[in-house]
């Protein structure tokens, strides 16, 4: 592969950005964005709020405690997730290469752009320029030879930062920078690390690959690679092509839940989600996980189970997350719930030939058909009426993308 | 236990049992082909539970008895013998010799005791029918049974005599996926007895052997019963028994449209070379090919985002309202396989509900399939 220029942008604390620059309230003023609901966990904060020592999961209290005027903003997720797409759309009109990495975060390969705009400087400042004049918000770019580097220069300076590594600078900036720096290298692996006396990734680059592969197997070789500020994975533009595993949805619920009537009634709420999406694409899956975290926080588990056939009808799905429901002791009341549907394929739209299983299906239809046009959950099963208004807090997963079946409807 | 026989003779005696034994090693004896001699014959036998088959073969026997051996592995060695008499020899601890020339292979078998019960069969429980009859009636319907084991009420044919007002008996298999079901009749003659008269299911795979046995010889007749919820069929000096689907087969006069008026005859030959160059763009995400039936004939067409779109049009009389239904192409090719007038009848109702597909001027085969959405 020859020479390469990869750009990332990171949009600098975005849900707090896209706040501010839609409240001139907020402007100038620390604020923190909180996810939906009655638990309220810190999604994102300014820069005037992190400046009190304000951090992305804590509590509001906690907030509150570091910065007394510290004003607390209700996510509005369809509004980031309308800014962020836009966004990804001005990047199309420099170089058709954008991978969208999720939803604040974007890698474009630049390489066979630079005869038409020059250098890559000149790109990212007039995508900075643009991204400020039409939203108000900042964004910090990176300029390297690769992904991994291009995200590491976009961290080294933000707010509103451009730092390029030139290759010739790659081994002066990766001697003394601690592997933690490293996207892909997470708190365990870096204990690991620091067990075996590497600290800097200079140290990492040097470390002989047969000790990395002894402890680490196959991933020592990429992890060598990683401490020599190499990295030849290419930038994955995002449409239908990329291969969707699972469609999955999971809540937060407002508080800790053990009544199994409630449980089912959240399970099938979150089954209803996950088959709209997964008819909406067209496919059908034949495994069922159900996933559990418990109110410590710490314990969680998931389970599933592969059925003989393909199903997308949300009751289906629904019988199959009670079943592997019923098939575990709850230990402590539910904080977290996710049913995801998996080992999937396209349907071919056939139509069953049973006039009950035909009903079932126009039935489906037009549920969907209503829920499209006048939003989800305008008809739905009785037994979810109670809760009508919100139910859980909606994050948006690291997933998501502007288009295509990852792009989740969100609250 | 000893004898002698003839390397075709017993080549061809393990090749037909291969499609019964089991796949699985769940259970090992079952994967085993078990060879009893008696006086004059060798008994070759082989089942799953679900179905099996046992036939005879002359053989030189020196002394009677019998054994198992895994029947994969037997049939590979008996292929690949000189053309010879093969004298095959049992042994202590069911180890087994065969000899042929100057071949000579140790294998280990199973004792025979381990070998399931096989039912005798009583020839009087039998009645006669046409070879010919049952490899058409299943060459037409077989192709529409389910492959989704969970629904296994589908996966089987379900076989029934009528009688009509007239006195006149008919034999009528029905097969069915959920999305396509298929009906073929034939003239049935004899007693049909309870079993018959009320309905049964008969397993796919042993639809599929039965098969194989219409396929060997063309013409004549065969036996068939039932006894102890199985059905049994015996041709010449094999019989085969097979255990019928316990379950409720769907009511499959409730899936046949009845006011179907938008009626189309076409060619078969000219529609199958049709619908089989549209199919060419299908693929597993994109199946559907597109009928649009006007007065000015119909168009056929297919596209897939993926590589590019067809069409074609073919001249059919038809003065209705014009409509457009979808299907999957498969569905199509396998009626038209199966036909064999020179023209069929489509009859349509709208692109929502189910369509037939029938041999023009015949009733003695009726096609029903859903189509896709459009």
């Amino acid at each position: 592969m020859g020479h390469r220029t990869i750009l990332h942008i990171d949009m600098n604390a975005f849900f707090a950005s896209v706040e501010q620059s839609t409240n001139p309230d907020l402007q100038g003023r620390p604020i923190a964005v909180t996810g939906g609901g009655q638990r309220t966990v810190i999604t994102t904060s300014s820069y005037e709020a992190r400046a009190f020592g304000v951090r992305t999961g804590m509590a509001v209290w906690e907030a509150k405690r570091c910065c007394p005027e510290l004003i607390i903003v209700v996510g509005d997720n369809r509004k980031y997730t309308h800014t962020s797409g836009e966004i990804m759309k001005m990047m199309l009109d420099y170089t058709p290469e954008v991978e969208v990495f999720s939803i604040d975060e974007a890698f474009m390969d630049v390489t066979h752009s630079l005869s038409l705009f020059n250098t890559p400087e000149n790109i990212a400042n007039l995508l900075k320029a643009r991204i400020k004049h039409s939203f108000g918000i900042t964004c910090s770019i990176g300029i390297a030879p690769n992904k991994l580097l291009a995200k590491l220069a976009s961290d080294m300076q933000k707010p509103d930062g451009l730092t390029i590594i030139r290759p010739e600078d790659v081994s002066r900036v990766m001697e003394r920078l601690p592997v933690k720096e490293l996207c892909g290298i997470g708190r365990k692996t870096e204990r690991q690390l620091t067990l075996m006396g590497i600290r800097t990734c200079g140290e990492l680059g040097r470390c002989p690959e047969e000790r990395l592969t002894g402890k680490f197997g196959i991933a020592g070789k990429r992890l060598k690679e990683m401490g020599l500020g190499r990295d030849d994975s290419p930038v994955i533009p995002h449409g239908e092509d990329d291969e969707v595993k699972s469609v999955g949805h999971s809540m937060t619920l407002d508080k800790d839940i053990d009544r199994r009537e409630e449980v089912l009634r959240f399970l099938l709420q979150l089954s209803e989600m996950v088959g709209r999406r997964a008819r909406r694409y067209n496919v059908t899956g034949r495994t069922v996980t159900l996933y559990v975290r418990y109110a410590d926080f710490f314990t969680s588990f998931g389970k599933q189970q592969t059925l003989a056939n393909y199903i997308n009808l949300s009751e289906e799905i629904f019988k199959a997350a009670v079943e592997l429901l019923d098939s575990v002791e709850l230990e402590q009341p539910i904080r977290l719930l996710g049913v995801r549907l998996s080992s999937l394929r396209h349907q071919s739209e056939q139509l069953p030939l049973f006039e009950d299983e035909r009903r079932k299906a126009f039935a489906t239809q037009a549920m969907d058909e209503v829920n499209s046009r006048y939003g989800e959950f305008t008809v739905t099963f009785g037994s979810l009426l109670p809760s009508r208004e919100k139910n859980g807090s909606f994050v948006i997963s690291p997933a998501w993308r502007p288009s295509g079946i990852r792009n989740v409807d969100v609250k | 236990m000893e004898f002698r026989i003839d390397k075709e003779v017993f080549l061809k005696s393990l090749q037909k049992i291969q499609g019964i034994v089991e796949k699985r090693t769940s259970m090992p004896i079952l994967s085993n082909v078990m060879l009893e001699a008696t006086d004059s014959a060798l008994h070759v036998t082989a089942t799953d539970l679900e179905v099996g088959m046992k036939s005879s073969y002359p053989a030189e026997v020196a002394t009677p008895g019998k054994i198992t051996v895994g029947a994969k592995k037997l049939y590979e060695i008996v292929k690949e013998l000189p053309n010879q008499v093969i004298i095959f020899t049992t042994k202590d601890n069911d180890w087994v010799e065969i000899k042929c020339g100057k071949v000579q292979f140790n294998i280990v078998g199973l004792s025979p005791e381990e070998f399931p019960y096989f039912p005798a069969v009583k020839e009087e429980n039998l009645f006669e029918i046409e070879s010919s009859l049952l490899k058409g009636m299943i060459e037409k319907t077989s192709f529409a049974i389910c492959n989704d084991e969970t629904k296994y009420n589908l996966n089987g044919l379900f076989t029934k005599v009528e009688t009509t007002e007239g006195g006149d008996q008919n034999l009528k298999m029905v097969a069915t996926d959920g999305h396509r079901l298929s009906i073929a009749k034939g003239t049935f003659k004899g007693n049909a007895g309870p079993e018959l008269s009320k309905g049964v299911i008969l397993p796919k795979k042993g639809i599929y052997e039965m098969k194989k046995i219409t396929d060997e010889e063309s013409g004549g007749t065969l036996m068939f019963g039932f006894m102890d919820n199985s059905a049994v069929i015996k041709r010449g000096d094999s019989y085969m028994v097979m255990r019928l689907v316990d379950g409720e087969f769907p009511d499959y006069n409730r899936v046949v449209p009845v006011a179907n008026n938008r009626i189309i005859t076409i060619n078969k030959e000219v529609f199958t070379h049709s619908v089989r160059r549209m199919a060419i763009l299908s693929s597993e995400k994109f199946k559907g090919i597109m009928l649009e039936i006007s007065n000015t004939g119909i168009k056929i067409s297919s596209s897939n985002p993926e590589l590019g779109d067809a069409m074609e049009e073919i001249d059919v009389t038809y003065d209705g309202e014009p409509f457009a239904v979808r299907f999957n192409a498969r569905y199509l090719l396998d009626v038209l396989a199966v036909t064999d007038t020179d023209c069929i009848e489509m009859k349509f109702k709208d692109e929502l509900s189910p369509s037939i597909i029938v041999p023009e001027k015949s009733d003695s085969f009726l096609a029903v399939i859903m189509p896709m959405r459009l």
